[in-house]
């Protein structure tokens, strides 16, 4: 039931940033919406579990994307690390704080393409539609990240699923 | 000897540093090592049902209840066909005028390539790459390296084949460059992608004649995308002094926001030669 929901989720979050949004104008602009799926799954599955998960779907969406393969394996795999970090050893864990954490794993993403263009790249240069792609996300994280993780940590907890691992923040729900 | 956040920390910078090699060297390299067909066989199939859910809803709209505009955009195209039908008979005579010379010099026929449709089934979920996902692959014939066209110009290229779908590097994306040249004046030269509705052409001398408006074709000389094939129409052109090189920025004719079919040029079998 568990692995069914983690699941279905993740098929859901390719599908519309892969098959819908890139459709409509308006929100081609969105962030990586796997970012907090993978920060929920960092917080509420035991290491065994998530970090395979992690590393799977990053593994998924280098196959999908046009990125340098192993990119979104690296940054999946470091941001669960961070998040990890972040909850069991700073025990910071609020509704506030984990809403931070999203928006800035965004900007990370963004400044981690960014840097590839720049070092990497056939071009050693910045893409000149750098500062929209960045602007559209950050405005679409700042309305849309921190609900859509909670939103996540919410319905968990109506579905009953029993965590086992790292466990949640006792602010998570509120 | 050590204590164990030191052995923690020489660990993550170490791990950061092998990192940031494999992921250098998988940018160069533009290598999968074997897995870049996973994701796509797992979940392109869902990608496809999703897609043609979608369309099929649009088409039943469309075609049944939103019928005001069709008549209207009727007459245009009727118009449109009629001016090119005069065209497409102009471009008849000059083919066979064509052939008729090429056969007094004795060229040898090319062989025709053969063309498969293949239906855009999803895009690259970043907004910093230009790819998309068709319904074809390997099972259809399809390999890397493949170019994809439209009738109004160059697509891309396949850069990933799994089975049943394919991976489609797009024109406009950073790291496409296409060996092309001015149709009128043959000025040559490389188009880079740059954004979703421009393009680079780079290494153009500016001793060359490059004017606004010109179209610029595929030059077929690398290998991947067949001579003559339209590409974009010149937008832009400007001259640094101590360049010795033109900074022109291209318009593509294919609206890539829009792309919903494409064809794959599939080149035939290369005959054996006999000794």
């Amino acid at each position: 039931m568990r692995y069914g929901f983690y699941i279905g989720i993740c098929l859901f979050l390719l599908i519309i940033q892969t098959a819908i949004f890139p459709y409509i104008p308006v929100m081609r602009g969105m962030y990586d919406l796997l970012i907090p799926f993978v920060i929920f799954i960092s917080i509420c599955l035991p290491i065994r579990e998530s970090l395979p998960f992690a590393l799977v779907l990053g593994l998924i969406m280098d196959n999908l994307s046009g990125s340098p393969f192993g990119l979104y394996l690296t940054f999946y795999f470091w941001l669960f690390i961070g998040v990890r970090f972040i909850i069991k050893f700073l025990r910071v864990s609020n509704k506030f704080f984990l809403s931070v954490v999203v928006i800035v794993a965004v900007l990370v993403e963004n400044i981690l393409m960014i840097a590839i263009f720049a070092f990497l790249g056939p071009v050693r240069q910045l893409p000149i539609n750098s500062f929209p792609i960045i602007t559209q996300q950050f405005l679409w994280v700042l309305a849309t990240g921190p609900i859509f993780l909670l939103s996540l940590l919410a319905l968990a907890k109506r579905l009953n699923i029993q965590w086992d691992g790292a466990a949640p923040p006792p602010n998570a729900y509120g | 000897m050590f204590s164990k956040k030191m052995v923690l920390i020489v660990g993550v910078i170490i791990l950061i540093t092998v990192n940031i090699i494999l992921l250098s060297f998988s940018s160069k390299s533009q290598s999968t090592f074997g897995l870049g067909r996973v994701g796509l066989s797992l979940v392109s199939p869902f990608q496809e049902l999703v897609t043609r859910s979608i369309r099929f809803a649009r088409d039943i709209w469309e075609h049944y209840f939103f019928l005001v505009s069709v008549a209207h955009e009727n007459e245009n195209l009727k118009k449109s066909l009629n001016q090119f039908v005069g065209k497409s008979n102009q471009w008849h005579e000059i083919d066979l005028a064509n052939s008729r010379l090429r056969n007094l010099l004795n060229f040898q026929k090319a062989p025709t390539n053969k063309v498969m449709a293949a239906e855009v089934i999803g895009k690259d979920p970043s907004g910093w790459f230009k790819t998309i996902i068709i319904d074809k692959g390997k099972s259809d014939g399809l390999q890397k390296g493949l170019p994809v066209v439209l009738p109004t110009g160059i697509v891309g290229q396949v850069i990933e084949a799994a089975g049943h779908y394919s991976k489609v590097m797009l024109v406009i994306d950073r790291n496409s460059a296409v060996d092309a040249l001015v149709q009128r004046s043959r000025a040559r030269g490389i188009i880079k992608g740059e954004s979703a509705d421009q393009c680079r052409f780079e290494f153009v001398l500016r001793k060359h004649d490059v004017q606004i408006g010109d179209t610029v074709i595929a030059s077929g000389l690398d290998g991947v995308y067949p001579k003559g094939l339209r590409i974009g129409r010149v937008a832009d052109i400007s001259q640094r002094n101590a360049d010795i090189f033109y900074e022109i920025a291209v318009a593509p004719f294919v609206d890539y926001e829009k792309l919903e079919e494409v064809l794959v040029i599939i080149p035939p079998q290369t005959p054996e030669v006999s000794r």
